[in-house]
């Protein structure tokens, strides 16, 4: 399906690595004519996500202005099934392993991989689009431009994930990048929203400049951006004074890391998380995250596997400090939308501990773990917009004490996902981190195994405080004496007196309230245990259907092996 | 060293232009060199009555966006004129689908009204509430002296403002409420 193509000279067509010349560069010039072979197919996601966003503008432009409600969400919601389903048909044409290319003029990987990201940023972008639509009309902020920057961004996405240089990368993550600071400081009347879209612009952009200043290093060191030029070189060649390409690496994992709050480079992450819109939030977790590794997968894997021993230790330290600091902090946080900040630093950390292992099994566990992350967090956000109530007036964790009284099924739903990022057994979490570790001890890395199985245990503790609140009365309780709140830790409080079966409700209560504020600070305490009102609340039904589908997958993907066994045969185009 | 003669002549005449403006102005400028004009902003001889205002109406970022648009075609239409005839048929389409792309954006920016700068051009705001352009509608909106804030939606006090604006020269419903109108 080479399009174009006809005018282009004798061995001018690049269209299949496996019989594709040594020389894989951009264009390709022939006498007279210069003709880039594109092969539409291999792109289509990215077409079909751009194409929805300049419709959505042409409509926005064309049509009467006044309020369309559900509309934008509903076309972005289709684009974004449109996606998926490309993303599929892709990968069952790709069974054939002579469709596997290297496309539009080498710089587009066609490949299993492309395709899985294409289905995971299908479904993010419906699901996106679907907890969206009932929060912003409730903040008055409908319009298209919301969804507009959803699909630029998931084109973004998909771009990064089927580069095949370092250039296009760069092009994704911008696409991208743009995009999720503009979403961050959607809500103008908000201020904390601006405050952290100006944050994540700032250091985003910042971030931008040390990647490309990476991409400028590598490609000093080796003479290509392309991966498959830079792999050639380094298979080729022995870099004896290697200065120049450790520091190219070392940018291109630092301006990566930040896209994806890796530790040392995470402190946007709260702040940013805090301020912006919710539903975005738990978009932007789910596609910044995934993105960002889908792209440092492919740097790493494809571009520098002869420097494995190089980079190895560095994505070690990044991963061990992404799980130990982000379990941690989780455990200290008031804010809820904070805390799921955090856990979604220490949840990259174990996409990092998959990535370092180098294998197979590695990079199936790190794609494996984003797929099923994104119906979590994205899940857990659309839940916590709709407990912080109109304006995003309360995001701390009292916000949703006695949810399990007001909203039993959306408890239940919200305890799910929360078990799920927990890694509990019977859910997706569970099975992904148990690929991660299962994937380092392949390598016998035991000590990692041992760390990363240490913070999930950490980060536990932090879900099921916020799990125990939601089971926590609505009412408050009073403080009874002789026990101070928030000290003690988890110890089982002993009942002063026997007063009798009422008081002993009350009792469950406060034993309860003690050990979901265990080891919070006083003020974090009193934030926690500050009821909200015990009106039932209003669940919008996209919102409702959003969150069904994100708890049926969770557990679909934790007790079944389909989407274990898609993550299984990802290959690499090619690699050591 | 041939090749970087042009160079080396480009970078003496540019240096031989500064210096010489500067010597020029030096020689045939006005005596008393540092006069309050020549210290103003601008160096204009127009001194500001007062200091500049802080905030600028948003519209002008929105005109400087349409530069931008046309600027980013041109920018990718020059390497288009010099290579057209190697790139054919499939550079032609390319473009064109780029420059509808960037027709799309204008057309969004025209339709948000980036080139209206009359009165009343909120009127039909998207977010806004319906707008009737009425004396009573108006003073109903905004709010009595001694009542409280009749709607606390963000919409409505738009809509009210934009009903002001709109109703302004010809309605003019600040004869009928003069205070009310100050305090939407």
């Amino acid at each position: 399906m080479t399009i174009f193509a006809g005018t282009a000279g004798p061995g001018c067509t690049i269209s299949n690595l496996v019989t594709s010349e040594a020389k894989v560069s951009g264009l390709c010039t022939a006498k007279g004519s210069l003709s880039i072979p594109v092969e539409y197919r291999s792109i289509a996601p990215v077409l079909i996500l751009g194409v929805a966003a300049l419709v959505l503008l042409v409509l926005s432009a064309t049509l009467p202005k006044r309020r369309y409600p559900g509309l934008w969400a509903g076309l972005t919601a289709l684009a974004g099934i449109a996606t998926t389903v490309d993303g599929i048909v892709q990968w069952a044409n790709l069974d054939n392993p002579a469709n596997t290319a290297l496309t539009v003029g080498g710089q587009v990987l066609y490949d299993h991989f492309s395709a899985f990201f294409a289905i995971l940023f299908g479904c993010a972008t419906t699901l996106g689009a679907a907890i969206s639509d009932s929060y912003l009309s409730r903040e008055a902020l409908d319009g298209p431009e919301p969804y507009v920057l959803m699909l630029a961004c998931s084109a973004g996405a998909v771009l990064m994930a089927e580069a095949a240089g370092l250039i296009t990368l760069f092009l994704g993550l911008e696409v991208l990048s743009i995009s999720l600071y503009t979403m961050t400081a959607y809500h103008r009347r908000r201020a904390a929203s601006g405050e952290a879209g100006l944050k994540y612009f700032i250091l985003g952009s910042f971030s931008s400049a040390v990647f490309i200043y990476g991409a400028a290093l590598v490609y000093g060191a080796t003479g290509s951006t392309q991966y498959f030029e830079i792999f050639q070189f380094l298979t080729g060649t022995v870099v004896v004074h290697d200065g120049v390409l450790l520091a190219g690496m070392a940018l291109l994992v630092a301006g990566l890391g930040f896209k994806v709050a890796a530790v040392p480079f995470h402190f946007w992450a709260p702040d940013v998380y805090q301020g912006a819109p919710t539903p975005f939030v738990g978009y932007m977790a789910a596609v910044a995250k995934a993105a960002g590794f889908a792209g440092l997968l492919r740097a790493l894997m494809l571009a520098l596997p002869t420097q494995v021993s190089s980079w190895r230790p560095a994505i070690w330290v990044l991963a061990v400090a992404s799980v130990l600091v982000g379990s941690v902090m989780a455990l200290v946080q008031a804010d809820l939308k904070r805390l799921l900040a955090y856990s979604s630093i220490s949840q990259a950390g174990y996409v990092l501990i998959g990535l370092q292992a180098g294998t197979q099994a590695g990079w199936s566990a790190a794609s494996f773990y984003l797929f099923t992350y994104l119906f979590m967090v994205v899940g857990t956000f659309a839940v916590v917009g709709l407990t912080q109530g109109r304006g995003e007036v309360r995001n701390d964790l009292g916000s949703i004490r006695g949810l399990g009284q007001r909203n039993p099924w959306l408890a239940g739903g919200m305890l799910v996902l929360l078990l799920a990022q927990a890694g509990v057994p019977l859910t997706s979490g569970f099975l992904g981190k148990w690929l991660v570790i299962s994937a380092v001890i392949g390598k016998g890395q035991y000590e990692l195994a041992l760390i990363g199985m240490v913070g999930a245990a950490i980060a536990a503790f932090a879900y099921l405080r916020v799990a125990l609140l939601m089971y926590v009365p609505a009412a408050p309780t009073p403080a009874r004496p002789g026990q101070p709140r928030g000290e003690g830790g988890g110890e089982p409080a002993v009942a002063p007196t026997g007063p009798g079966a009422p008081s002993g409700l009350a009792e469950v209560a406060g034993d309860l309230e003690a050990l979901a504020t265990a080891g919070l600070g006083a003020t974090a305490t009193a934030v926690a245990l500050r009821a909200p009102s015990t009106a039932r609340l209003r669940v919008p039904r996209a919102t409702a259907a959003a969150i069904a589908v994100c708890v049926a997958f969770t557990v679909f993907a934790g007790v079944s092996t389909p989407v274990l066994s898609l993550a299984h045969s990802i290959g690499l185009t090619w690699s050591l | 060293m041939d090749q970087y003669l042009p160079l080396l002549l480009i970078f003496a005449l540019g240096l031989v232009f500064a210096v010489g403006s500067f010597a020029a102005s030096r020689m045939l400028g006005p005596r008393p060199r540092l006069n309050p004009a020549k210290l103003g902003p601008f160096e204009s001889g127009i001194a500001p009555r007062r200091e500049p205002p802080a905030r600028f109406p948003v519209r002008f970022y929105l005109v400087a966006m349409i530069f931008i648009i046309f600027d980013i075609e041109i920018v990718f239409l020059y390497p288009l004129a010099v290579m057209f005839n190697q790139l054919g048929l499939f550079g032609l389409v390319e473009m064109a689908s780029f420059a509808l792309v960037v027709f799309v954006a204008f057309a969004y920016l025209v339709s948000e009204g980036a080139l209206d700068w009359g009165p009343g051009k909120r009127a039909g705001s998207r977010s806004g509430a319906p707008v009737t352009r009425s004396v009573s509608a108006t003073v109903r909106r905004v709010s009595r002296p001694g009542a409280p804030t009749p709607q606390a939606s963000p919409w409505a006090a738009r809509g009210g403002e934009a009903a002001a604006a709109a109703g302004g020269p010809a309605a003019s419903p600040a004869s009928a409420a003069p205070k009310a109108r100050v305090v939407g």
